[in-house]
């Protein structure tokens, strides 16, 4: 076996490699989901009602982030934030290095600012399915406006958005593969760095990956276990 | 400080920036005619009645679903002259970088139009079919002439979807050293010793953005014209 193809035993111990930069890949999405779930709602809330100043910004924003590459807004945000930050800070003569800031912190906010908008999105064609006679069958009944979206209108509309929810975290730990923009050391970062040393690149991204796909078909099982346990409350909803 | 960012920088870069948006759009649409034929194909094995058949388009989906671009870029970079070398002696380390730029992009695509194209097939009626074949038509006629328009017109919204998504993610050919208009765009930061960075990424997202509206627009258009006069149950 003269394989001059694949360097198998390099394959091996870069699978590993790989595989210790998946705690940083999900804690940046999990980190991200958490921050833009509840941006999205509120925003795609927004949307629905038609809320005068929040509704423009909001068109904004979607439009924007749907009409640019990830990576071009890894590349904008990236470069305002730091300028924008400094500005402030040398307004207030606080002395803080915004140049050395862990990447992870950017990681946080650019990906929350991309899921965010897709999230908008998801909720709202979720929320339209949702008819508006069960939010005034929820007040009749004497629930208060929290309560009634939380108990009657939110559980319905997870139903339906669930599958579109996990197509967005399936792109977003996708996206976290761009971490390389901003040096955050997650899956392809790591494994490129160890392929560097011998030029062993093809080995390093089958490495990475055969890491995205099980992260990916992982994540699509428990959405669809999640997915089934919902649709509980779908019975009502379609009826 | 004050000239750190500097707005009329924008507007000397956007001509610089221009003559490489060509070079973006044709990779795309190279990737979206490749992509498209790919689809298709990929779409008939997974309606095929052959287990073994929808078992390759269903895997080959999932596979092109959970590969991050850029991933799938280096592969076909590394890959795919390694593979042909190793196998067939073909050396393949010259070729332009564009070419696996339009191999990657196409494999992507295919696999976008691939549930596309199941989808608007499977949401024509069946009766249409037959209706179609019972009035004499071959079977090939009733696909050409009753199936495929209808089908297209369903399929024009996802389509522009995916060109748009295509283009996107084109974006990142030049991490694999492609001079298209990000390329350009890395290469004046270069240039100027890496000032007006902010400026050069706002004028791409600009590009991008207007790209993106007008795709949107223009298919928006385009499908209204073509359902003219179809009697559907569409009102949502």
């Amino acid at each position: 076996m003269d394989s001059s193809l694949i360097n198998v035993e390099f394959l091996i111990d870069t699978f590993f490699v790989a595989l210790s930069g998946v705690p940083i890949a999900l804690l940046v999405t999990v980190v991200a989901l958490a921050i833009a779930l509840p941006i999205g709602f509120f925003l795609a809330l927004t949307r629905i009602n038609e809320i005068p100043v929040l509704n423009g910004f909001t068109k904004v924003y979607v439009s924007f982030v749907r009409g640019t590459p990830i990576i071009i807004q890894i590349f904008v945000l990236y470069s305002i934030l730091p300028l924008i930050l400094s500005r402030i800070f040398e307004q207030y003569n606080i002395d803080f290095p915004i140049y050395d800031v862990n990447p992870l912190w950017y990681a946080f906010i650019i990906f929350s600012f991309n899921t965010g908008a897709t999230l908008v999105e998801v909720f709202r064609s979720a929320l339209k399915t949702v008819s508006a006679g069960q939010l005034e069958a929820a007040y009749s009944v004497g629930l208060s406006t929290a309560q009634a979206y939380r108990r009657i209108v939110i559980p319905q509309m997870l139903v339906s958005a669930m599958p579109n929810l996990c197509t967005a975290t399936i792109n977003l730990i996708k996206a976290t593969s761009l971490g390389y923009a901003i040096s955050l050391q997650e899956i392809t970062l790591k494994a490129k760095v160890a392929a560097n040393v011998g030029y062993n690149y093809l080995e390093a991204y089958i490495d990475i990956f055969i890491v995205y796909l099980i992260l990916c078909i992982t994540v699509e099982y428990l959405f669809k276990v999640a997915e089934k346990r919902l649709s509980r409350y779908k019975a009502l909803a379609t009826a | 400080m004050e000239k750190y960012f500097d707005i009329n920088y924008l507007w000397t870069a956007l001509p610089q920036l221009l003559p490489y948006l060509w070079i973006t759009l044709f990779v795309a649409a190279l990737a979206v005619i490749f992509g498209s034929l790919l689809g298709l194909l990929i779409a008939v094995f997974k309606l095929s009645k052959n287990r073994f058949l929808r078992f390759i388009a269903n895997s080959y989906i999932t596979i092109m679903r959970c590969t991050p671009s850029i991933v799938l870029l280096f592969l076909v970079y590394y890959g795919v002259p390694a593979f042909s070398d190793y196998f067939f002696g073909i050396y393949l380390q010259d070729v332009s970088t564009g070419v696996f730029v339009v191999i990657t992009f196409s494999l992507q695509f295919a696999a976008m139009m691939a549930e596309v194209i199941r989808s608007a097939y499977l949401s024509v009626d069946k009766g249409q079919y037959e209706a179609a074949v019972s009035v004499g038509l071959t079977p090939f006629q009733a696909y050409r002439r009753i199936i495929f328009p209808q089908a297209v017109v369903i399929a024009l919204p996802n389509f522009g979807n995916g060109l748009i998504s295509v283009l996107q993610e084109g974006a990142l050919a030049y991490t694999i050293g492609f001079i298209d208009i990000v390329g350009k765009a890395n290469l004046i930061i270069a240039n100027n010793y890496n000032t007006h960075t902010l400026e050069i990424y706002i004028a791409l997202a600009v590009f991008y953005w207007i790209l993106s509206i007008a795709i949107e627009k223009f298919f928006g258009k385009l499908e209204k014209v073509f359902s003219k006069g179809q009697r559907s149950l569409k009102t949502s």
